[in-house]
């Protein structure tokens, strides 16, 4: 039987770069800078946002209307009025990258949510919780799915809020250690990445709320959920690489078939995306480059002054840079999970590792990473 | 008084040349835009003085000058001029403003520019045939220049085919005028409504041809509209600004004042053909228009287009129809600069007109969002959307014009469907969709939008909606003097007219 050679792959440039220890995303000063300048920010920003999910997924469990769930518990009159004013972070942009998550499902998470170990779980909560409450109760009785399905979202919120603490903690940390000159390039900023993915990778994911003053478990220790394979993966996997289809500039016709029927094959991700259309109202790409502009490094915002358009094209320049990181991100992931060691010298191995990588560069493919090999900001 | 309008352009243009140390650019741009809008602040000044209840002309001025030639320094201004000269001096401060501040020869050009104010503003407020003549003929100078050395790859044969065709429009109008004059008897070119009164029908057609021909190529009327195009493409924003905004009307304005003001009876029996001609206008421009791919070639022939309406309008000749003619002026005066102006913002920036390759505009962060937008605001405008003064203006044509000339009317109606089509064409192409890719995929990278060319088309998009909105503020001006223009005895023996309380009516109504 012939076997294809190896070389024939149309991303073997790519392949051998990884298999030789360089980087997807080309290794410059100013990549490093950008990188980890937007890194910085994005750390604040799902610090902020992960407070807020757990926030909304222990002390708004299952409120029929959840008015101040931005609120994360503080409020005031001028609290209300800065958040219409819209002097505030777009906690709407967690809410929807948590629902993605929920729609895409993955991990040991989405068949641990149709277990019947959880249904069981939830029905204790559901009780706990509407038990002085007869409208509902009824209410429940005619739909008794409901409100277990708004417990599976819960818990997407604790998840995803678990998630990005350590991913805030691992960012602001990598600023850190580049102020400290400890990081200095792309592959540096890949293998602090990877460490802390590694390090937190067994981490459990648990979740437990309180109601009238007893804790009912959601997620149990004994579940066996853990960081890297019921978070972190399905996440990669839902908003890296699928994502979901919004109307922008470029907007998609779904009844011609433009959308694939089969979420499997959606690349709408943030590996995907066209940072063109950021910067349009409602998008919610935009919220997240909104919030992210707060929270800039003046070295970055620096090198962002000395573009044509300086400040007009803040947003898309942002989602440029953080499209570069999140690169830098798949790339820590790619190199987390290789079946066997980089420098393996056994062919069976090696050979292993070879389809794993093409498996990774075939999805790749229509994602903008030939863009970021050459795009510098202009 | 009156007179300051004049020698304010004329001074600052000797000035401009004479006067030392504005080499700098910019300070002859500001020098320029401080005469300008000293001129244009004294037109505001005038309009508080304006009686708008008389019927005549308002202050003038008169100084015998070659009597032996008939010729006099006579001036003065009514409701059908004073418009007109307001437009100019907005747009002439408009165009200064709106130039490159870096302008190669900054002297030649700021001054180039003053002069072309001062001819046009000359024209429109001279009351004397001969004194029009010289006006109508300086302003050909500077324009020939301001395309000629300031215009694109192809000035020497634009700027000299329009040199052509306005000096052939010159001589026939010189023609008409030399013969009413010896004609009539009348011993000096004054303007009088009655100086053509005691010619033959015959005599009265051979003359109303001349203008006809002279002022049809100004206007322009297909088909002796062949040199606008080519002017308009070739000659910088600015330039095209004042040509569409300001100078084609001195072709329907002379129309106006002298073919139907002094041939009423010649003008009556031409009028059915004149409407037709005006059909045959309006739908080559918008036909033409569809098949460009070059924005400012598509501009140029709606302009081509739009003039036909207020051909259109004065064949119709009724009160209603006139107060169309001097509207439809005014508004195609503002939106047309309006476009001229975007288009020119968006060749700075993209370096392209070509509607194949320009895309995606209005992209909110890197393309021409303001722009855009107010390029939809222009077109919308154009099209005759209501809120805007182009519905009030064509609106008021074809209410107008319609009892007179059905048939016409009806076709030129479709000319405005045509102005949606290939100005929503001209939209969708350039500002909507994904931004332009350079031929290495990525997004072009514009450079950013500033102020000083912003702002004048802010400032015109305002007025096209505050007059589309309060249009008496437009139409009170020129009631009074319509009213009588029309009502010279021969008009109103061969018009179908509609009844001064329906005037009033549809007025107040739109």
């Amino acid at each position: 039987m012939l076997e294809t050679p190896t070389a024939r792959h149309p991303s073997t440039a790519y392949i051998e770069r990884i298999l030789s220890g360089k980087t997807l995303l080309p290794d410059t000063p100013e990549n490093t800078l950008e990188v980890v300048g937007i890194l910085k920010s994005y750390g604040v920003v799902i610090g902020a946002y992960s407070k807020n999910l757990l926030y909304i997924a222990e002390h708004q469990f299952l409120e029929l209307f959840p008015f101040f769930k931005y609120f994360n518990g503080k409020t005031s009159l001028s609290a209300l009025l800065r958040h219409w004013f819209h002097d505030r972070i777009n906690y709407e942009y967690a809410e929807y990258c948590m629902k993605v998550m929920l729609w895409h499902g993955g991990g040991g998470l989405d068949s641990y949510l149709d277990s019947g170990e959880f249904k069981l779980l939830a029905r204790k909560a559901i009780d706990a919780k509407i038990r002085n409450n007869p409208l509902i109760r009824s209410l429940n009785q005619v739909f008794p799915d409901f409100l277990p399905e708004q417990i599976r979202q819960f818990v997407y919120y604790s998840v995803l809020g678990q998630f990005w603490d350590v991913m805030s903690e691992l960012f602001l940390t990598l600023a850190d250690r580049y102020e400290q000159g400890k990081i200095t390039s792309i592959p540096d900023v890949v293998a602090h990445i990877k460490a802390g993915l590694v390090a937190a990778a067994g981490n459990p994911i648990t979740y437990s709320v309180d109601i009238g003053g007893q804790s009912y478990d959601l997620i149990p220790k004994s579940a066996g959920l853990i960081f890297i394979s019921d978070a972190a993966v399905p996440y990669v996997e839902a908003i890296f690489f699928r994502g979901t289809p919004f109307p922008g500039t470029v907007s998609y016709n779904a009844q011609a078939q433009q959308i694939s029927p089969d979420p499997g094959r959606f690349a709408y991700g943030a590996l995907y995306a066209d940072p063109l259309p950021v910067g349009g109202a409602g998008i919610p790409p935009t919220l997240l480059m909104q919030d992210m502009r707060h929270y800039l490094p003046e070295s970055l915002h620096r090198l962002y002054q000395n573009t044509t358009r300086k400040e007009a094209d803040l947003l898309i320049k942002i989602c440029e840079s953080f499209q570069k990181s999140m690169f830098c991100v798949t790339n820590a992931a790619i190199l987390g999970l290789m079946p066997h060691d980089l420098e393996t010298t056994d062919p069976k191995e090696q050979k292993v590792n070879q389809h794993y990588l093409e498996g990774w560069m075939d999805r790749l493919r229509t994602s903008q990473l030939e863009t970021v090999q050459t795009n510098s900001l202009q | 008084m009156l007179s300051v309008l004049l020698w304010i352009p004329f001074i600052g243009a000797v000035v401009l040349i004479v006067l030392p140390g504005l080499q700098d650019s910019r300070r002859a741009q500001w020098v320029a835009l401080l005469l300008a809008t000293f001129a244009f602040a004294w037109t505001i000044f005038l309009g508080f003085q304006f009686d708008f209840s008389a019927t005549g002309s308002q202050f003038q001025e008169r100084l015998s000058w070659l009597e032996t030639l008939g010729l006099q320094y006579q001036v003065g201004v009514d409701g059908l001029s004073y418009p007109l000269v307001v437009l100019n001096n907005l747009l002439t401060c408009v165009a200064i403003y709106g130039s490159d501040p870096d302008k190669e020869r900054p002297r030649f050009y700021y001054s180039l520019l003053l002069l072309l104010n001062f001819g046009v503003v000359g024209a429109f407020l001279s009351e004397n045939l001969l004194l029009f003549f010289l006006f109508y003929e300086i302003e050909l100078i500077p324009l020939y220049f301001l395309i000629a050395i300031w215009g694109g790859a192809r000035r020497g044969y634009a700027a000299t085919k329009f040199l052509i065709y306005t000096a052939v429009s010159g001589i026939a109008i010189l023609g008409s005028f030399l013969g009413l004059v010896w004609l009539s008897g009348a011993e000096s070119f004054a303007l009088q409504r009655d100086l053509a009164e005691t010619l033959t029908l015959t005599q009265q057609l051979i003359l109303l041809g001349g203008l006809l021909l002279g002022f049809g190529i100004k206007i322009p009327l297909v088909p002796l509209h062949t040199w606008l195009p080519d002017a308009h493409v070739e000659a910088s924003t600015p330039v095209s600004v004042l040509l569409a905004g300001v100078l084609l009307k001195l072709g329907t304005y002379g129309l106006l004042r002298f073919g139907l003001g002094l041939f009423p009876e010649a003008w009556s029996v031409l009028a059915p053909y004149l409407a037709t001609w005006a059909v045959v206008s309006v739908l080559y421009g918008a036909l033409t228009a569809i098949a460009q791919t070059d924005m400012k070639k598509m501009v140029a022939y709606s302009s081509v287009g739009h003039m036909g309406y207020i051909l259109l309008a004065a064949a119709a000749n009724t009160p209603l129809s006139l107060v169309a003619v001097i509207v439809q002026m005014i508004s195609h005066g503002l939106i047309s600069a309006l476009l001229f102006l975007l288009v020119g913002v968006v060749y700075t920036k993209t370096g392209t007109r070509d509607l194949t390759v320009l895309r995606g505009l209005l992209n909110p962060e890197r393309g021409l969002p303001l722009i855009g937008s107010l390029m939809v605001v222009g077109v919308m405008a154009s099209a005759g959307i209501p809120g805007m003064v182009g519905f009030i203006s064509e609106f008021l044509v074809f209410r107008s014009s319609l009892p007179v000339f059905p048939v016409q009317t009806l076709l030129c109606m479709i000319g405005t469907g045509l102005t949606a089509v290939y100005f929503l064409l001209l939209v969708n192409r350039a500002f909507f969709g994904r931004l332009i890719t350079r031929s290495d995929g990525k997004v072009v990278t514009l450079a950013p939008v500033i102020w000083r060319e912003r702002s004048p088309a802010i400032l015109l998009a305002i007025l096209i909606v505050v007059f589309g909105l309060q249009p008496n503020w437009l139409v009170d001006w020129t009631r009074a003097t319509i009213a009588d223009f029309s009502g010279s005895p021969a008009v109103l023996a061969q018009r179908t007219t509609l009844p001064e309380a329906d005037l009033a009516r549809a007025i107040t109504l739109h």
